[in-house]
């Protein structure tokens, strides 16, 4: 089996900007192991979050390569990219991105029904709820529900697949102090529970010391 | 399948969805109530066309038709009938008239009633299946008067002699032959051969009458049509009707019209409701991207979700068109006192495409944009909408909008110049909405108007201006359209709209007959009437066969009725040259028979006057409304051009509920012809009628159109509005602050918009008025003040309310949301 979820070659990202080109990450290079936890972390602007889209697969490098689950990207387009993370990868979001058209049990079981999952969704999704402590709010709408029960729900949603990888975009980066120390207890518990390898970008060093990697990006390339 | 059923009964929470639905039923039932009725009104038309045909399909000859006809006919199933027709004497003692003969088979007519009268004066009665015996004849009025007769006399045509049985009082296809001077004579086929009336020099008029379904009625026309001989002909309803389809056509360009506005409105709500949908929809397809959705299961996802509202709009929007037509039809027939026939299926169809053309071209292309969504913008916050293919939403616009247009107009270049008109208008009103904002922005700098200025920069509150503008240009323009061009349409039909026309007076009857009417307050317009053959243009012999017209032909095989007289007629419109202005030479013609026998200005018309000749250069061309009741004229030639060609004189005259007068009238003009066009002013009145009704029905949808795009264009903004109410409140607003800025600006708005509707309805309602309906000009203003007061009312309490939940909640919950 591999053991290499993640591994990534001399990336470069640029894009262009009042008529020049802006080179946003200059050569970066890692490798993730499968259930490992990986922390990126650097200052407002440093390429975080492109780095975590070029890892997941999102969107496409300049020059250098990526391979996601030993599959190099580069040569796949937008459809297969999409096709390689369904069910396999988790996502979590700063500001949570639940749709605000569905309930929490509906949201948590998206994932399920876009992919190939067996097994009754409904009870898949309330267990995947019941696990992060929403039980009793499987009927909620996201506008009924206050910032740290609303990414719980969008824990459970990256978790209910029990994807191989789960990428975290500052998952506490909206909620204060004392509920985002619950979120990422349970985070860390179902990232070992699941034996899951988990990518977190964040501006929080205490946060990132529970990560068994810490990766520093300064302007672009690893620090 | 069930996941995307699925996705759609969720989307189902967001009330832009819902929007969506509901602008979509508003387009399609205006659309099948409008297209059911107009359908019915015209199935209604023609059965009537057909009663005055007297059948539905007629074939007529000047010769003997040929047997074969009929019995191809009959092998289809087909009802049929015969008649023939010629001029012949009756005598009666040392008496003798000129009658009409109609010699008819007594399955005659097969649409359409025959009516009878015991005596003279007895009340009118349907024939019920009667049909003159052999030996009996039924006559008008007019030939018991001038033969001095009694019901139960006998009476002479040719070798024969009939009893006298009943009064003629109608026969379907007498209005098809409005000028004939003798009275008829109705009389068993089988009794015609006696007679020995009928030889080959007669001048007789061979009818075969056809009646059945309507399929097989077509097919029925096809297969003989290819063997007709060139005397022979299949009589429509549009050469004999012309001005009943003149009207019918004028009121079903109403009704669609009325349409059009609140369809184009219900778009305008589509549009804005799919971008406040897609802008909804975009976090949530990044998002789902992101977990490994593919641009297909996008796609697929989004366009069920579309078609099935478009269905479940469809079904709904149908069955509430269906319903309403039903109501309308209901209330016309208490009002005309018939039942409608049943509607044909097709406004059905054109409801559904209605409702899948708007979203196909309103909506998907602004949703499809979402398929190219990158997953990448849920990471970088700030979510932008994907530009590219803005310039394919815009066609994809623009050939819906053209689609949509030609559904209701069903005429390729009145949808084009719709299409034009609709561009320059939102044009217009964008660019005059900037610069109404400008000019308060400017004006509020002077005068201190605090945030008042902001407007002037604002994209948001010109969409709202144009918005609302349109929404109120719309619900004007067809109250103008109704009131002002309905009342000015009757106007040019009058209740006192002549119901008589009287002919055959001779030049020495013209003083007494208006010394006649002069008690009775009436002064007669008295025109000349010389018959004519056009022999030559530009001194070529005119020949039948040069012409492949049909039309044209039979206008040459006949003669013309000229005039000659100083007066411009009112009913006319000069299109070219002069009208005779103290000439004595010139000719003036009507429009379309110039350009169907090919002459128009400055050429030499040669006319065949009873043997002499007349010849005349055309000095101006002129538009005849025919559907006016007045004596209207091919050719007039300037005044006492003609005074020495024979001629007799033409009136028009209202008669009114004084019926009696015209037998008064007959008794003591005898030589002069009475035709009761009456039951065609009546018709027609009741169609004006019929429609003002119609459009009001259609006049309510437009008012639901339009308050849809409100609430559609307001709720495309609370978002931004409700972050907005968020940063003042964080600020230190108070409620009351904010009351009244929401207030003003919405009073403000409203007004602007008012004011700007206002304005464009009554240009665009006067040029209607001029080139769809060949209605004058005129200006009232009363519109732009009262839609001012009324967008200002309306825009302002309708902001307000939209707004006034986002008042009561906390900064703070406001930010987080």
């Amino acid at each position: 089996m591999n053991n290499t979820a993640i591994q990534t070659d001399n990336l470069v990202k640029t894009i262009p900007q009042a008529g020049r080109e802006l080179q946003i990450l200059r050569g970066v290079s890692l490798t993730i192991d499968s259930g490992e936890s990986v922390a990126i972390t650097g200052l407002s602007g440093s390429g975080k979050s492109t780095l975590l889209g070029l890892l997941a697969g999102l969107d496409l490098p300049t020059s250098g390569s990526v391979k996601l689950f030993g599959q190099a990207l580069d040569g796949l387009d937008e459809d297969q990219r999409a096709a390689l993370r369904l069910g396999r990868v988790g996502f979590v979001f700063q500001s949570f991105h639940l749709l605000e058209n569905l309930t929490a049990l509906e949201n948590v079981m998206l994932p399920l029904e876009l992919g190939t999952q067996t097994g009754d969704y409904t009870v898949l999704a309330t267990q995947a709820l019941q696990r992060v402590g929403l039980a009793e709010r499987l009927g909620h709408f996201p506008n009924q529900l206050s910032g740290g029960e609303q990414q719980r729900v969008a824990l459970a949603r990256a978790f209910v697949t029990r994807p191989q990888i789960l990428f975290a975009d500052e998952p506490t980066g909206n909620l204060d102090r004392a509920t985002g120390n619950e979120i990422i207890a349970l985070l860390f518990a179902l990232q070992e529970k699941l034996q899951t390898t988990l990518v977190l970008v964040t501006h929080d060093e205490t946060l990132a010391a529970r990560c068994q990697t810490h990766y520093r990006l300064v302007e672009g390339a690893l620090a | 399948m069930n996941l995307l059923f699925k996705h759609w009964q969720q989307r189902w929470r967001m009330p832009e969805l819902r929007l969506l639905l509901l602008a979509l039923i508003v387009s399609v039932s205006v659309v099948t109530a409008v297209g059911f009725f107009t359908s019915r009104v015209e199935n209604a038309m023609q059965a009537q066309a057909r009663q005055l045909l007297g059948g539905d399909l007629v074939l007529t000859s000047a010769r003997p038709l040929d047997a074969t006809y009929l019995q191809r006919a009959k092998a289809l199933g087909l009802e049929t009938a015969e008649t023939i027709s010629f001029p012949s004497m009756a005598s009666r003692g040392d008496k003798l008239q000129l009658t009409q003969l109609k010699a008819a088979s007594n399955t005659y007519p097969l649409r359409g009633d025959l009516k009878t009268a015991a005596t003279p004066d007895a009340p009118s009665l349907l024939a019920n299946g009667q049909f003159p015996a052999r030996g009996e004849i039924w006559a008008e009025a007019r030939l018991f008067t001038e033969l001095a007769a009694k019901v139960g006399d006998a009476v002479n045509l040719g070798r024969s002699t009939f009893t006298l049985a009943r009064v003629l009082t109608e026969e379907p296809d007498r209005s098809s032959n409005m000028f004939q001077l003798a009275p008829v004579v109705l009389m068993n086929m089988d009794d015609l051969q006696a007679t020995e009336l009928l030889s080959p020099a007669s001048r007789a008029r061979f009818n075969q009458l056809f009646a059945g379904k309507a399929a097989v009625i077509q097919q029925f026309q096809k297969a003989i049509e290819p063997q007709l001989k060139p005397t022979e002909r299949v009589r429509t309803l549009d050469e004999d009707l012309a001005s009943v389809q003149e009207t019918l056509q004028r009121a079903t360009r109403f009704l669609g019209l009325a349409a059009l506005l609140s369809v184009v409105l219900a778009g305008a709500a589509v549009v804005l409701t799919s971008a406040s949908l897609m802008r909804r929809e975009l976090p949530a397809v990044a998002v789902l991207k992101a977990m490994g959705m593919s641009r297909r299961q996008v796609l697929l996802d989004h366009a069920f979700s579309l078609l099935l509202t478009a269905l479940l709009a469809a079904a709904i929007g149908v069955a509430v068109g269906f319903v309403l037509q039903f109501a309308l039809a209901e209330w016309l027939s208490q009002l005309v006192g018939k039942a409608l026939p049943a509607p044909s299926l097709l406004p059905l169809l054109s409801g559904v495409l209605t409702a899948v053309v708007l979203l196909l071209g309103f909506a998907l292309p602004q949703l499809l944009r979402l398929v190219n969504t990158s997953p990448m913008q849920i990471l970088q916050g700030a979510l932008q909408r994907p530009q590219q293919s803005l310039l394919w939403v815009g066609a994809s616009l623009l050939l819906a909008v053209f689609g949509l247009l030609w559904l209701q107009a069903r005429d390729w270049q009145l949808a084009g110049m719709l299409l034009l008109g609709l561009i320059v208008g939102t044009v217009l009103f964008w660019g005059l909405a900037t610069a109404a904002l400008r000019l308060v922005q400017a004006l509020s700098k002077r005068v201190g108007g605090g945030w008042l200025p902001s407007l002037g920069r604002s994209r948001r509150a010109v969409l709202l201006v144009v918005v609302f503008a349109t929404g109120l240009f719309a619900l004007l323009l067809l109250t103008t359209v109704r009131t002002d061009l309905l009342n000015r349409w009757a106007e040019t039909l009058p209740a006192d709209a002549p119901d008589h026309f009287l002919i055959n007076i001779q030049p020495a009857e013209a003083a007494p007959l208006q010394a006649f009417f002069k008690p009775h307050g009436v002064e007669l317009n008295l025109y000349p009437m010389i018959r004519g053959r056009l022999v030559e243009i530009n001194g070529k012999p005119v020949r039948v066969d040069d012409y492949e017209n049909p039309r044209a032909q039979r206008l040459l095989e006949r003669e013309f009725n000229l005039s000659s007289f100083a007066e411009f007629p009112v009913s006319n419109v000069l299109l070219e040259g002069q009208w005779f202005a103290g000439a004595t030479q010139g000719l003036s013609i009507e429009q379309e028979i110039g350009a169907m026998l090919q002459f128009g200005m400055g050429d030499k018309l040669t006319f065949d006057v009873a043997g002499q000749r007349f010849s005349d250069t055309v000095t101006s061309v002129r538009e005849v409304r025919w559907d006016s009741m007045q004596p209207n004229f091919f050719v007039i030639a300037a005044p006492n051009s003609m005074t020495q060609m024979p001629q007799t004189l033409i009136t028009s005259v209202h008669f009114g509920e004084k019926k009696a007068l015209v037998t008064e009238l007959i008794q003591q003009f005898p030589s002069i012809t009475a035709i009761d066009v009456g039951a065609v002013v009546t018709q027609i009145r009741s169609l004006v009628e019929q429609v003002s009704f119609a459009v009001q029905g259609i006049f309510v949808f437009t008012l639901i159109a339009g308050v849809v795009v409100l609430i559609a264009a307001l709720q495309s903004q609370k978002a931004e509005r409700r972050r907005e109410l968020a940063i003042l409140k964080s600020l230190g607003a108070g409620r009351a602050l904010l009351q009244r800025r929401i207030w003003s600006e919405f009073l403000l708005l409203g007004a602007l918009a008012g004011a700007l509707a206002g304005l464009l309805a009554l240009t665009a309602g006067n040029v209607l008025a001029y080139y769809l309906f060949d209605l004058g000009i005129s200006l009232n203003i009363v519109p732009l003040v009262v839609s001012s007061l009324i967008g200002s009312v309306l825009v302002g309490v309708a902001g307000y309310w939209n707004l006034r939940g986002l008042l009561q909640v906390l900064p703070l919950s406001l930010l987080k949301s």
